[in-house]
């Protein structure tokens, strides 16, 4: 009996158990609401653009604005009537405000931006792409941080040597407005067939370091891993071009570029000109297996104009490509 | 080397099959003391071999003519366990692997791999130690393997797949769970009150750390477990109670990574004998405990801590003469109880299939169905997850992460009836649930579900010497909320499994049987990417769809547990959402399977 007794404090023990663990957090549900995800489009409130006019090169940025019952996919594209170039922002929210839609003048698709007009389109694809315009202008374009080479928007004058060797090139190759800069109004334009001396070698392009005034190029950094070298490339698409960047090392310590005397570094593979419009490139110079001690003496750059005779029909067909905007910067590759 | 290496595996695994059967490969029985001076090495194993040819066909293969419809494939695979015991307290085993995939010659698609390692034994005749490979099992909320779904009563025909899916993925019975690690046990008698008390211990590493993000994770704890002696002996009143802890840890010394989990379960199990006489036992069951969830920075920064409990507490009745069992339970899981001991499932519906996987013109990801589940072993996986893990809601809704599924209040019952005669066995379960939380609404999900299975021994009603059974089971689920038009959830789904198992002739099958399931009518899956954080709803779940596998074949049993089948299955799967891409998939397959 005396068992008995103790036996009762099992039930006991369970109904204390069972009252001590049925509490639980019930206030909120889990998840976005479902009618905040799935139900019915309202707009709350329209398109805001925070500024008419924002000058990126003082720091200004533009802050859109809008407000939905719900949750939602957003695009919000920004065109410049002049350049073409887009800067596109996309969200999922209920909401457009400074933390999920600012603009600081950079851009999603080259060209970079002009002092120009821009259309703003707010997007909702959801919503039978339902589409809210505005419009700003820019006043001052962005500055891009990193060292700048060259984007050719002056005369190079003497730091410019255009190699036409074998008469392969055509009269357009040179400096070019004729159709929109990846960046400003001027890019430097190749073109020509190899035709004359089948030899894949159509011309090529050197550009002095003293087109930024100083003897050697000035990079952020010498550290190869750390230095980043980058260019907008335009190509039309053509299979058969390659492109070729080769950086000069001060080999003879004379402080010039010297064909045949000064070491030349280019990357394995180089740039094939396989698609269309301008496109950026980055690499770290470390791809290029130099050192930071060459880093520190680079006097040029040359560019060549490769026709891939491999792949070429015969007769071969015309090549071509376009560059701008050259710049290094420190730390990683330049961010548009 | 390695064909030399093989060939001299596989003949001593000949050698082996020659001499008498000795010992359990799992390692779970000792060598008596006669065998074990006779013999201190063994020999034991698996031998398998499988060919199967899958075709792919229906509306996807119609507008699509151009993709690969057919796979053929298979393995030949030796594993050959060699079991010592040096003395009479240590035992060792490894099994080792070799496999050679149908096609593979000269070396390609072969290999020889290590499935099995450990070693275990006695110390001081009073702890039990194992370390290496093991099996474990606590509870059903601590540690645990829960049922895969799509299947009530797994008609035999489709049997021999799902054995081999569950070896491959070391489902030992009981609801095991593989791990690697060490465990002691000991038990200790008691001549007053207490009649035994059984203590066990654990450790095991569940994941490697890359010595950058991923630190190396444990899983560990023990239970106490104590058994009274009887309070009356004409009522038979006793009491089991056991007490559990599965902790869950990363590492965080070691390597650069610096965010790491903490996950503790504690419960306290009971099953209290209120009747236990020769015509009735009724029994007080149930479990109780706490979840801890804490995520940890650099410096034991806690930047997520969550903790829920939970119970199921229950009677059963067990009336004897009638060979009835009858079972009630009431269950109250927190909708932030989380343990990934219990929680973690079997098939990962986002992993990706073996055959099959992108089909149409979109190469889209083909959803998975009963096909996959039945014989696709790399859906399926042992490994604890961190995060509940994707299901199917056609399948399982009412408990998707088995007993342990978070988020459910109500009653679960049950009926099992074994009669002596074994004429007809069967059992009915069910559930009504719901929510105790909402998950996008404060309107809360209902779920009912019942589960019902009977196998039909006609042999043993007309007294026919050869095997003679149907086998019947069947899940009828349904999900329910109301609220505003975009809240509201209604989904049914509906699966029918029947099966047929014919002794032709002495140890000759046939085998005939089919799989049906229907589903139709909406709910809202959560995304889950973390723990048990719901992040968001994607679009509408929406069901209109009929799925039907069928199958027939032969089978020889040279013994049990080994045999030959041959088999022909079709399954077919169609939506009426999206009639362009219903599909049909048909195998034909030879499995050998022999165990010594």
């Amino acid at each position: 009996m005396k068992y008995n007794n103790r036996f009762y404090l099992f039930p006991l023990l369970c109904l204390f158990l069972v009252l001590t663990a049925c509490e639980h957090d019930t206030d909120q549900f889990d998840g976005p609401g479902l009618v905040d995800r799935f139900g019915e489009f309202q707009l709350l409130e329209g398109l805001t653009i925070s500024r008419a006019t924002v000058d990126f090169s003082a720091g200004e940025t533009v802050i859109f604005g809008a407000r939905f019952n719900k949750r939602l996919n957003f695009t919000l594209r920004i065109t410049g009537m002049e350049s073409g170039s887009v800067k596109t922002i996309q969200g999922f929210d209920n909401e457009l405000n400074a933390n999920n839609a600012v603009w600081s003048g950079g851009t999603t698709m080259l060209p970079l931006f002009k002092r120009e007009m821009c259309q703003v389109e707010l997007i909702i694809p959801d919503e039978n792409n339902l589409t809210l315009t505005g419009m700003v202008e820019i006043v001052g374009t962005k500055s891009y941080e990193g060292s700048l080479f060259t984007d050719f928007e002056t005369p190079l004058g003497a730091n410019l040597f255009t190699g036409n060797f074998e008469f392969e090139l055509t009269n357009r190759t040179g400096r070019q407005n004729d159709m929109p800069a990846a960046q400003g109004d001027w890019y430097f334009l190749f073109e020509g067939t190899d035709n004359v001396v089948p030899n894949f070698f159509v011309g090529l392009a050197d550009i002095s370091a003293r087109v930024t005034g100083e003897t050697y190029i000035p990079f952020p950094t010498t550290v190869p891993e750390d230095l980043y070298f980058n260019a907008f490339i335009y190509a039309d698409g053509g299979p058969h071009g390659i492109a070729v960047i080769q950086f000069v090392y001060d080999l003879n310590n004379t402080g010039l570029f010297e064909d045949g005397q000064d070491q030349t570094f280019q990357l394995a593979g180089d740039y094939p000109l396989d698609f269309t419009g301008w496109r950026q490139i980055s690499h770290p110079m470390s791809d290029l297996g130099i050192t930071q001690a060459q880093l520190s003496k680079m006097v040029g750059i040359r560019l060549l104009l490769i026709s891939n005779m491999n792949s070429q029909p015969s007769p071969p067909l015309k090549v071509d490509y376009g560059i701008d905007f050259i710049t290094f910067t420190a730390g990683g590759p330049l961010e548009l | 080397m390695k064909n030399i290496l093989l060939l001299l595996a596989f003949s001593l695994g000949l050698i082996c099959i020659q001499a008498p059967l000795l010992h359990a490969q799992d390692g779970s029985a000792l060598p008596s003391d006669k065998e074990a001076e006779a013999k201190k090495v063994h020999f034991n194993g698996l031998g398998r071999t499988i060919i199967q040819q899958t075709e792919l066909g229906g509306a996807i293969m119609d507008n699509n003519p151009e993709k690969v419809d057919r796979v053929t494939d298979g393995e030949f695979l030796l594993d050959l366990a060699i079991n010592a015991t040096p003395n009479e307290k240590s035992e060792v085993q490894a099994i080792l692997r070799l496999r050679n995939e149908f096609g593979g010659f000269f070396g390609a698609g072969q290999s020889i791999e290590v499935r099995e390692l450990w070693a275990r034994g006695i110390i001081a005749d009073i702890v039990r130690y194992r370390v290496g490979d093991m099996d474990m099992v606590m509870t059903p909320f601590t540690l645990f393997n829960p049922d895969e779904e799509g299947m009530v009563n797994n008609p035999s025909i489709f049997q021999p797949q799902k054995d081999l899916i569950y070896y491959e993925q070391f489902y030992a019975e009981g609801n095991q769970r593989r791990l690697q690690g060490a465990k002691v046990d000991m038990g200790l008698n008691f001549s007053k009150g207490l009649k035994s008390a059984d203590v066990m211990a654990f450790i095991s590493r569940i994941r490697g750390a890359d010595f950058f993000t991923t630190p190396t994770r444990f899983v560990g704890g023990g239970s106490v477990d104590l058994l009274s002696n009887t309070f009356n002996d004409s009522l038979g009143l006793k009491a089991d109670l056991g007490l559990n802890l599965a902790y869950t840890w990363d590492d965080l010394t070691v390597g650069e990574a610096n965010s790491g989990i903490r996950n503790a379960v504690t419960t306290i199990d009971f099953d209290v004998t209120i009747l236990e006489q020769s015509k009735m036992g009724l029994h007080l069951r149930g479990e109780v405990g706490r979840s801890n969830l804490n995520v940890l920075e650099e410096d034991s920064i806690s930047v997520y801590k969550i903790d829920d409990t939970f119970l199921e507490v229950g009677a059963a009745l067990e009336l004897k003469p009638q060979h009835l069992t009858l079972s009630v339970s009431y269950v109250d899981v927190g909708p932030d109880f989380f343990s990934i001991g219990a929680q973690s499932k079997r098939i990962g519906f986002d992993r990706p299939k073996s055959y099959f996987n992108r089909v149409g013109a979109d190469n889209m990801v083909r959803m998975p169905g009963l096909f996959d589940i039945s014989r696709d072993r790399s859906m399926y996986t042992f490994q604890l997850s961190d995060r509940l893990m994707n299901y199917d809601p056609r399948l399982s809704n009412t408990s998707p992460y088995g007993r342990a599924t978070p988020n459910r209040q109500g009653l679960r019952f049950g009926l099992d009836w074994k009669p002596a005669d074994e004429r007809i066995e069967a059992s009915v379960t069910g559930a009504v649930l719901n929510e105790i939380r909402g998950q996008g609404t404060n309107e809360l999900k209902s779920f009912n579900l019942i589960r019902a299975m009977a196998n039909v021994n006609f042999d043993k009603m007309i007294d026919w010497k050869n095997k003679l059974r149907l086998t019947l089971g069947y899940q009828y689920e349904n999900t329910s909320r109301s609220g505003l038009e975009v809240e509201k959830v209604d989904l049914n789904s509906n699966l029918l499994e029947i099966g047929l198992e014919a002794e032709l002739f002495a140890n000759f099958e046939l085998l005939a049987g089919g799989t049906f399931l229907t589903s139709n009518g909406r709910d809202y899956i959560p995304l889950i990417e973390t723990f048990n954080v719901v992040k968001d709803f994607p679009d509408p779940f929406v069901s209109d769809d009929t799925e039907a596998l069928l199958g027939a074949g032969l089978r020889y049993n040279f013994k049990k547990d080994t045999y030959v089948t041959f088999q022909y299955q079709n399954y077919s799967f169609a939506r009426k959402t999206d009639p362009n891409n219903d599909y049909t998939l048909s195998q034909v397959f030879v499995l050998y399977t022999m165990n010594f």
